[in-house]
């Protein structure tokens, strides 16, 4: 690949720490077989060699996390033991006969198509026995941000932090864009926060390429909360305004610290856009009506909310100030066509507004016992005593010392 | 005190005392289907037989020397916990706890709630060892009646959570895995598109508006994204063999290279440093072909928000990624480069590109 749509300004150094760190980390394990006209079974032995130098050149350490389709575990390089790696091990599932997940082979594709700060580094990948798929990425140790929306005594966080962490998502989602990529998750649990406090938009494993014309996409994506509602009502064609929804959202939840549409069903996720966004028509959305999965709120005597103006946004955004409502705004616009595309989000006049976005390093972390508390929280949820409360009692103040 | 019992799932010796019942004598030993039961009354053990025998005909005392608390027939059942002593006192907590049900955010600060929670537990503790019973019974039942609707408004919220959180979490499961499922088809449907592609060409050249020369060249063009994204996959380390990688998505294309993070005297740039220029083309507003014309302009495709723009911006790329194998004579034959950008601005972001191609291979 000699060219790229985005390219680095003549003014700044062409050096990349996340490229370097790539060289670092990679150190000769992802050379590639010169002779492309090998036959199949050279490549293969090749390939073979290839993986188990790779494999031997990483340990995994213990695990750090679990999601739908992937264990992740804490890792290092053989030769250096004081680095870290994050190891994401793709479950094996009988029902991939391949022995490989369509989720990994998205991962792998667009992440190592896409290097970016805000955008997960992968060094490295390699197969383990029963063809198990493990994606050796940049090691991202402080959580993610919906732990830090959701700890709300033990993290304080104020309007230049929210701007700080939405410019990084910003960039992340413009980054994609530009490269023609959907991610299609986007939600504060897959921003994942490096140790400089870098935040990465992470988990590829819903992405796609933007699609030809003609050609269908499925609407079954992005979670709930996040999702457009032009995925709600099924639109089989749509384009990077699906993923600036979603950043709407997660703008909004940063603000009031609590998911900002949490509906419980399709149905109640679109009635929740309806009132606190407004009921989408062939006025203010053309062509709505003609969405597969349509259907008109606000009809046979249900209300029908006029498009939410500047006064709500301002009374409930109120932290973000005018100029951050106005941005917000244009992010969960109805009509996919008339939201802000990313490139438009990062030209926005709220980035130059005071006050400045924090320094990264500056910005608020997990801790003050949040950790612990979320702990507790898991305890809870398991529930060995059916009664919460007395085992809530229990472990907030310590009777160890009662007979 | 009884002893206490706490040895899980050791299995017991016949004659222990755990297999005798205390009120009739009978033993495990000789009966092996026998079960404890207990009421929370006294907590006075006995077994099932005797239950039935002494208080199916109603109320009436303890048969356990020195009790005579009057027991209730319906209120026996099994123990929980081995111990007795944590039996009685998970019970008397759900008791407490059924009526003192306030909620953090009923509190102004935490310190508030924490006192709150330390009275609790006091009034918990004198229930569960006998201090000041009957004065504490009564503060608990005033407390009670005087509070009746909170207690009941929060037992309803504290329900309606737990019950909420599971059943959104087993959705969210659920709702995950459709996603995937959903994405796995789709990307399966388009490979399947795909490998029709090659008729497609053919039927354009019988049927299409565009010259046959066209045609072929752009079907050169393909082949050459498709050989050098061969060549990328097979960059990637390690895949397993039988990886649908390299064939199935031809848009795969990597080496944008951002910049070193601006120093920080620098006002904040929101794009970070790259810009989204291209030194080899101008996107134009508009580009003709018919083939595009109801896309443009079917509702059913563009009320979901898709756009040929985009599209537009995607094929122009691409094609201008294809001729990126022979960056050098493309760079030369360039000095007039709109927007701005010298040829020797191109020359570094070609050079900038092959070396992130190198670093990341
Ligand atoms: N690079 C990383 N560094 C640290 N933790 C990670 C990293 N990637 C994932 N995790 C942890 O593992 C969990 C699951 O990862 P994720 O990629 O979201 O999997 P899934 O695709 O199954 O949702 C995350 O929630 C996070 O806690
Ligand atoms: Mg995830
Ligand atoms: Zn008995
Ligand atoms: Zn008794």
């Amino acid at each position: 690949m000699a060219l790229s749509p985005a390219i680095p300004s003549p003014h700044t150094s062409n050096t990349n720490s996340v490229t370097a760190k790539v060289k670092t980390l990679n150190m000769g394990g992802g050379a590639a077989p010169q002779n492309t006209t090998s036959t199949a079974g050279q490549g293969q032995e090749l390939a073979e060699q290839l993986n188990d130098e790779t494999k031997k050149k990483y340990v995994k350490d213990k695990k750090i996390g679990e999601g739908t389709y992937a264990i992740v575990y804490l890792g290092h390089l053989r030769a250096d033991p004081k680095s870290k790696v994050a190891i994401k091990k793709i479950k094996v599932n009988a029902e991939y006969r391949e022995g490989l997940s369509l989720d990994a082979i998205r991962e792998v594709k667009f992440l190592q198509e896409l290097s970016h700060p805000n955008i997960p580094a992968l060094y490295s990948v390699f197969s383990s026995k029963n063809q198990n798929l493990n994606l050796v990425l940049e090691y991202l140790p402080l959580g993610d941000l919906e732990q830090l929306i959701r700890d709300v005594d033990g993290v304080r966080y104020g309007s230049a932090d929210v701007k700080a962490w939405m410019g990084m998502l910003g960039r992340a989602v413009w980054f994609c864009h530009e490269n023609f990529v959907l991610h299609r998750d986007i939600k504060p649990n897959n921003l994942l926060i490096a140790a400089d406090g870098e935040v990465k938009l992470a988990d590829f494993g819903l992405a796609r390429s933007f699609s030809d014309p003609y050609r269908v996409m499925t609407h079954q994506v992005i979670t709930r909360w996040y999702r457009p509602p032009e995925l709600l009502f099924g639109a089989r064609y749509y384009s990077g305004a699906v993923d600036v929804w979603s950043m709407g959202t997660v703008f909004a939840e940063l603000i009031i610290r609590t998911p900002f549409l949490a509906g419980n069903s399709d149905v109640h996720q679109l009635e929740l856009i309806c009132q606190f966004v407004g009921t989408p028509n062939d006025d203010n959305w053309p062509g709505v009506s003609k969405l597969p999965d349509y259907v008109p709120f606000g009809k046979d005597g249900s209300q029908s909310y006029p498009v939410r103006g500047r006064d709500f946004y301002l009374q409930t955004f109120s932290t973000v100030g005018p100029v951050g409502v106005d941005l917000l705004m244009s992010m969960l616009s109805l009509d996919p066509r008339k939201r802000a595309t990313a490139r438009e989000i990062l030209n926005h006049k709220w980035w130059a507004t005071d006050p400045a976005p924090t320094k990264k390093e500056d910005l608020p972390k997990k801790g003050g016992g949040g950790e612990a508390r979320m702990a507790e929280d898991l305890k809870r949820r398991a529930g060995e005593l059916e009664d919460g409360r007395g085992a809530k009692v229990a472990r907030i103040l310590d009777f160890s010392g009662m007979k | 005190m009884s002893k206490a019992t706490a040895r899980g799932g050791v299995p017991r010796r016949p004659g222990d005392e755990d297999d005798i019942c205390p009120v009739c004598k009978s033993s495990r030993y000789l009966n092996p289907n026998m079960r404890f039961l207990v009421n929370p009354e006294c907590y006075h053990k006995m077994c099932e037989s005797c239950v039935d025998r002494i208080f199916s005909q109603g109320p009436a005392p303890c048969p356990v020397a020195g009790c005579n608390r009057t027991l209730r027939k319906q209120r026996f059942r099994k123990q929980t916990f081995e111990d007795i002593q944590v039996e009685r006192e998970v019970d008397i907590r759900k008791r407490v706890a059924k009526v003192f049900n306030r909620r953090q955010d009923e509190f102004e600060t935490l310190d508030d709630y924490n006192d709150y929670l330390e009275e609790v537990e006091t009034l918990t503790f004198n229930l569960l060892n006998g201090v000041d019973v009957s004065a504490t019974e009564s503060k608990l039942t005033e407390y009670a009646t005087q509070n009746a609707s909170i207690i009941s408004r929060n037992a309803t919220l504290e329900h309606q959570e737990s019950a909420n959180l599971e059943a959104r979490q087993a959705a969210e499961r659920e709702e995950a895995r459709l996603r995937r499922e959903a994405a796995r088809k789709e990307e399966e449907d388009e490979k399947k598109a795909r490998e029709e592609g090659r008729k497609e060409v053919l039927e354009q050249l019988v049927h299409g508006n565009k010259p046959a020369a066209d045609v072929v060249k752009e079907s050169k063009r393909v082949e050459l994204l498709k050989r050098r994204r061969a060549q990328q996959s097979r960059a990637l380390p390690a895949l397993p063999s039988g990886t649908p990688s390299a064939n199935s998505n031809p848009f795969t294309f990597k080496g944008l290279k951002s910049t070193a993070a601006p120093t920080p005297e620098k006002p904040y740039d929101p794009f970070g440093g790259l810009t989204d220029e291209r030194s080899y083309y101008t996107l134009q507003d508009y580009y003709e072909h018919p083939w595009l014309d109801r896309a443009r302009t079917d509702t059913h495709i563009t009320a979901g928000g898709y756009t040929v723009t985009e599209y537009c911006a995607r094929a122009m790329f691409e094609a201008f990624s294809g001729l990126g194998v022979f960056v050098g004579e493309e760079v030369a034959g360039r000095g007039d480069l709109p927007g701005g950008n010298g040829a020797g601005d191109a020359v570094a972001a070609a050079e900038a590109a092959a070396r992130a191609e190198k670093g990341v291979s």
